[in-house]
């Protein structure tokens, strides 16, 4: 396939990222160049392929074990080796007493989710609002429970099981613009879903994924 | 002039630029305007009157003059429905003109042909095209230049093409 010049505005085009002199020189040019268009035609086929199955096919980029070894070291790097040796003796002190006293000793694990597909280790967001299911009309704001700072979270807005709308935010709820309010219908269903990432872009935590849909649209 | 028109092969032309206007249509007004369908259909007519007509002088190429077309037909559907409906309907953010791939089974092949891709060429497409980071975010966040993460999106995308071809 012959490589064109205007070929790298694709992506760029697909995701409205052009300004209007850009995107209506692109366009006039994929009505005359096939080449580009068929092109382009893939790449956006891919792209809803991606935004469909993303949490499947990407399973492995949002939960790397690296995080996990790298909390193990800093709690490692906490004490000492000598203290740790204190430690470990008085704690085996402790647990001997503890099994003796209480017979049931409970296990303690670290809490572990699934929430559609993506196995998350930490703790889960609580959705603040909507939660009620009929709304009477469309949701202008959505919020959730913080869960540290420095933390980055993505929204999602799903129309049965398509992704409909997303962004992503530092604080813990976002206003809608009305024009993400007219991509909405009334009484149809929705549902909306928070995951949120350390600064270094690692899923810390999901929410589970709440539906809701409204009266009118007024 | 007059004569290029009439030799023009109009099925030939309606064939090849159909999809071309579909896609351009459904990007500007959302493939959840339900009306896109018939305006594809009005610029197909329009085209075919024009030509008819004779009134394609040859002075730009014939994908310019139904991009031309095209263009205005979009702006008028926009103008009509902004006056009823407040807010013009607008594709935003990522509104595939395709709204889904039509065969599951394809979906799931490229699903898995991604899956499978190199770590590196498949961290780059979730960083650009899940996460729709631009360029120089992708590039901050893995540390290489803005360059490297075109050639790694663009050698992503060439390996799945010949996936998507077959």
């Amino acid at each position: 396939m012959k490589k064109c010049n205007l070929e790298n505005m694709i992506g760029d085009y697909l995701f409205d990222r052009l300004d209007e002199t850009q995107k209506e020189k692109f366009e006039e040019h994929y009505f005359n160049c096939p080449q580009c268009f068929e092109k382009m035609e893939q790449t956006d086929e891919m792209i809803t392929v991606i935004k469909a199955n993303g949490s499947e096919i990407f399973r492995d980029v949002y939960a790397p074990q690296k995080t996990r070894r790298s909390r193990l070291e800093s709690v490692l790097a906490f004490l000492t080796p000598r203290q740790w040796t204190m430690a470990a003796v008085s704690a085996a002190l402790i647990l001997v007493v503890a099994i003796g006293v209480i017979p049931n000793f409970i296990k303690t694990t670290s809490p572990e989710f699934f929430i559609n597909d993506d196995l998350v280790r930490g703790s889960s967001i609580a959705l603040i609002s909507p939660v009620i299911d009929n709304l009477d009309q469309v949701p202008s704001e959505f919020r959730w429970q913080s869960v540290g700072n420095k933390t980055e979270y993505k929204l999602f807005i799903y129309h049965q099981e398509e992704l409909l709308w997303t962004t992503t935010t530092m604080d813990n709820f976002v206003t809608l613009s009305e024009n993400i309010k007219s991509l909405m219908a009334p009484s149809k269903k929705y549902s909306w879903q928070v995951k949120a990432f350390s600064a270094e872009g690692t899923l810390i935590a999901v929410s589970s994924r709440v539906q809701f849909c409204f009266v009118t649209s007024k | 002039m007059e004569k290029r028109n009439k030799d023009l092969d109009l099925d030939a032309i309606v064939a090849k630029y159909r999809p071309v206007v579909s896609f351009r249509v459904k990007k500007s007004i959302g493939v959840r305007t339900p009306d896109w369908e018939d305006v594809v259909n009005e610029i197909m007519i329009n085209v075919v009157e024009k030509l008819k007509k004779d009134e394609f002088r040859g002075d730009s190429s014939i994908g310019t003059f139904i991009y031309t077309i095209t263009s205005r037909r979009i702006i008028d559907f926009i103008r009509k429905k902004s006056k009823v409906l407040k807010y013009a309907p607008e594709p935003n953010p990522y509104l595939s003109p395709q709204e889904h791939v039509e065969n599951r089974e394809r979906a799931q092949w490229i699903a898995d042909s991604i899956e499978k891709l190199n770590p590196k060429y498949k961290e780059v497409l979730y960083l650009y095209y899940y996460q729709e980071l631009s360029r120089d975010e992708v590039a901050k966040k893995l540390n290489i230049s803005s360059r490297r993460v075109s050639e790694r999106v663009n050698y992503a995308q060439k390996l799945l093409r010949k996936v998507m071809k077959e």
